[in-house]
């Protein structure tokens, strides 16, 4: 239930953050200037501190949609089980957000 | 646009054709083939951003002008408007029907066309121009 709500949800953030990767292939294609200044918008801590929320809601949104392919098939569905492996796409996207983050920000 | 009386007879009625069950099987179909893509589109995206944190215009079109990392993302840059468009839908059924149903599924797809074409012709302008 709470699961479906925060699908949808991250699925209209995903949306909100697609227009800021189309915003940063726009200033690409633009030239220098713009380029330079999306960057630094994105690379200000603001911009970090959306861009560490696009990638948690991304990843919560693509572990969802591999929870409804795994429902598909009729597997998972049971009373417990179902309550398991949304547990499951709540742990493992902030898992495999601080991840993403930590081999390729904090230290990469 | 008036909206229509909905009695119990419509809705049981399959020829009104009432409700989301119009082309239902099309967008669950649709969801999951492009839902499936976008894991890819993720893994691409991943690869992208990593080569290109801290780089300059230059290291950008170097990377994004290559044609077999810029064509597959122009490709998946469509396919992530096909699934916004399509998942909007399912979300707008469940809260709004009649006319403001409409009109906000309108602004949604002109929302996912202008926004993903943008992105996609900007992709090609640097794979083909530089």
């Amino acid at each position: 239930m709470a699961m479906s709500i925060v699908h949808r949800a991250t699925g209209i953030a995903n949306a909100a953050g697609f227009v800021l990767l189309v915003l940063w292939l726009v200033a690409a294609a633009a030239g220098d200037p713009m380029f330079g200044a999306v960057n630094g918008l994105f690379g200000s801590w603001f911009g970090q501190l959306v861009l560490f929320g696009f990638t948690w809601s991304l990843t919560h949104h693509m572990l969802g949609g591999i929870r409804h392919f795994i429902w598909d098939t009729g597997a998972m569905m049971e009373p417990g089980r179902r309550e398991a492996i949304a547990w499951a796409t709540l742990v493992g996207s902030v898992v495999i957000t601080l991840v993403i983050w930590l081999v390729f920000v904090w230290v990469g | 646009m008036r909206e229509q009386l909905i009695t119990k007879d419509t809705i049981a009625d399959p020829r009104t054709r009432y409700g989301a069950a119009k082309a239902s099987t099309r967008h669950f179909m649709t969801q999951r083939v492009t839902g499936a893509i976008n894991i890819v589109f993720l893994l691409l995206l991943l690869f992208v951003v990593v080569r290109l944190a801290g780089a300059d215009r230059a290291g950008a079109v170097a990377l994004i002008g290559t044609p077999w990392i810029g064509l597959p993302l122009a490709l998946l840059i469509v396919n992530v408007a096909i699934h916004i468009r399509n998942g909007m839908r399912d979300v707008l059924e469940d809260y709004f029907a009649g006319s403001t149903y409409t009109l906000l599924m309108t602004l949604t797809t002109l929302f996912s066309v202008v926004v993903g074409a943008l992105g996609a012709l900007c992709v090609l302008k640097l794979v083909f121009w530089g």
